[in-house]
């Protein structure tokens, strides 16, 4: 009788120390959930089923279900083909390009030459700059007639332009702007990772006669890998959601050559006043978005 | 004396460095930092030179003669200007006391308790930050709208609050999750309860990364653009990023101001990442260079 009371009130307290525990750490999260509930769970949800209505913005209570009308739309509309082929190329170029010279960059900041340490601490220094400075920066410099480059092109008895609003050249400049922000920060992650791996693995290596290319092939480069592959995951994802470079350097133009989908988004809902129209690009790029979510929650797990 | 140099240098370097690889290193480190900084440099020459000298068809990298602090005055002598200032960097310090005070107890929940549904939490946290956010922004403006938060400060501060939130979170996590729960017991046994637990023990061994997540909050909010175009309407609500239009109109940019104006935009953030930056690289080591 005695036992059974004692494991009942053991129980009891196991009980109510789990529950205290489950209220606490609930409790804890609750304001920061409430925020995330209102300003994004709701949101999201509310913007995939706009995707399945006509909504427009001059009478947003207005909403009539119209199912699939805005997807069957979507598919015929050449816009969105073109903005998804450029986001899908812009992102896949800078990432790429971030990534190879941020590697190489990290390489470099790994020499142990005297002032090595100056350069280190300099680096990231571009990725902090807001976007709109970076925009106005690369834009001054290619302005017409006085402009940096244009000057340093003329010198050079280059042809001069500005390149922003030339078909050719307007896309490769946000690529440019992309990577002057974000190669300095995969370096500095990639140069981190490069300093925890042991020195002692370089110098077996070197006793077994690795050559320079071999060391880097067989320890650097296994052991950045996971690092690497988070960094470029993420940098996929941000880089296919951002809106601020090509909307504020060329606004999609010239003739919607850089026009990618966040900005086509952004165009459709708060000029054209389509929110249903809009809300299913939007969901296009999520479902997009999300399939590469689930590659970076794959990764973490695999840590 | 050259030899003398060379060999003096020689001497500085480690085993292995050759003087010719040191030389490879410092001219690729050159060309690197050349496309680094020269668009750096270039800015902060334009808005320190005559208007004049601005439109010159000739490369003059630094005239001394011509240098100005006229850009300079006339972007700070413009009221407008000036309250975007006050606008971006009230709301920048209210989004990050709102991110943190939020962020510090959720991310010591998800490090210290185990309930149930807390993995769905730290799932949840880590697709958040993935979302389109031009899809976000359609709805969260009507919920704005409805809030009567539209055009105030309050609902910028909220925009970017949740905005960086999920990051901020994860972040704190990592840094929570490093300190030994022993720790914690201790302070158990002098009869801690869990908040105090929290703010005598978590907060000040963790303060680095709280130093990182508030610098990362304040960034995001002083470098939005989207956000502010939207919720924004009047001059008592918009900030830096659109303060840069001032000196702009269709037919004519005064390249001066803007530059001058652009300038002071990336000043704040700039010395801010110099006095985290020792610790931003060591939180990239210890949570694998995840988030930024």
């Amino acid at each position: 009788m005695a036992t059974s009371t004692d494991r009942l009130s053991a129980y009891r307290k196991q009980f109510v120390s789990l529950s205290t525990e489950t209220w606490l750490g609930w409790g804890l999260l609750l304001p920061a959930a409430l925020l995330m509930g209102v300003i994004i769970l709701y949101p999201i949800l509310d913007g995939i089923l706009t995707s399945f209505q006509a909504r427009s913005f001059l009478r947003p209570e207005i909403r009539e279900f119209v199912l699939l009308a805005n997807y069957r739309a979507l598919v015929r509309d050449g816009v969105f083909w073109t903005a998804l082929w450029n986001s899908a190329v812009l992102t896949g170029v800078s990432v790429a390009l971030q990534f190879l010279l941020g590697l190489g960059l990290a390489l470099l900041l790994k020499q142990q030459v005297p002032g090595i340490a100056v350069f280190r601490s300099i680096t990231m220094v571009t990725w902090v700059l807001p976007v709109i400075v970076i925009v106005i920066v690369f834009n001054w410099l290619v302005q017409p007639g006085y402009g940096l480059v244009n000057l340093i092109l003329a010198e050079l008895g280059l042809p001069t332009d500005y390149w922003f609003s030339n078909r050719t050249w307007a896309m490769p400049l946000i690529v440019l702007m992309h990577v002057w922000k974000n190669a300095p920060f995969f370096a500095i992650a990639l140069f981190a990772a490069m300093q925890s791996i042991p020195n002692e693995l370089y110098e077996a290596a070197k006793m077994d006669g690795a050559s320079a290319v071999q060391q880097f092939r067989y320890i650097t480069l296994p052991n950045i890998s996971y690092v690497a592959m988070i960094m470029i995951v993420l940098h996929v994802l941000y880089t296919f959601n951002n809106f601020d470079f090509v909307w504020l350097s060329t606004g999609g133009g010239p003739l919607r050559t850089t026009e990618v989908l966040p900005t086509y988004v952004y165009k459709q809902a708060f000029q054209q006043y389509a929110l249903g129209y809009a809300a299913s690009i939007g969901v296009v790029m999520l479902i997009i978005m999300m399939t590469f979510t689930v590659v970076y929650v794959k990764l973490e797990d695999f840590d | 004396m050259v030899r003398t140099l060379v060999t003096g240098f020689e001497a500085r370097l480690d085993d292995g460095m050759t003087v010719r690889r040191a030389a490879f290193v410092y001219a690729t480190l050159v060309l690197y930092y050349g496309f680094l900084l020269i668009p750096i440099f270039w800015l902060v020459r334009s808005s320190i030179v005559t208007d004049e000298m601005l439109r010159a068809r000739e490369l003059d990298l630094l005239p001394l003669a011509h240098l100005t602090a006229e850009n300079y005055a006339r972007v700070l002598g413009n009221g407008t200007f000036r309250s975007y200032f006050l606008n971006s960097t009230l709301i920048a310090i209210a989004t990050t006391l709102l991110t943190l005070g939020v962020g510090i107890p959720a991310a010591y929940s998800v490090s210290r308790f185990d309930y149930p549904g807390r993995d769905y939490v730290v799932l949840g946290l880590i697709s958040s930050q993935m979302l389109p956010l031009v899809l976000v922004l359609i709805p969260f403006f009507t919920v704005m709208f409805r809030m009567n938060l539209v055009d105030t400060r309050m609902g910028l501060v909220f925009a970017h609050a949740v905005g960086v939130l999920p990051f901020v979170v994860w972040l704190l996590k990592g840094y929570f999750d490093a300190i030994p729960e022993a720790l914690d017991e201790a302070a158990k046994m002098d009869g801690c309860g869990h908040l105090q637990i929290m703010y005598r023990i978590l907060v000040p061994l963790s303060l680095p990364g709280i130093a990182v997540a508030g610098f990362y909050a304040f960034v995001g909010s002083w470098n939005d653009y989207l956000f502010v175009s939207i919720l924004s309407q009047s001059t008592d609500t918009r900030t830096l990023p659109l303060g840069l239009q001032l000196f702009q109109t269709a037919q004519q940019v005064d390249w001066g101001a803007v530059t001058a104006a652009a300038v002071v935009t990336a000043v704040p953030v700039v010395v801010l990442f110099a006095l985290v930056r020792q610790w931003l690289v060591e939180g990239m080591s210890n949570t694998g260079g995840k988030g930024f």
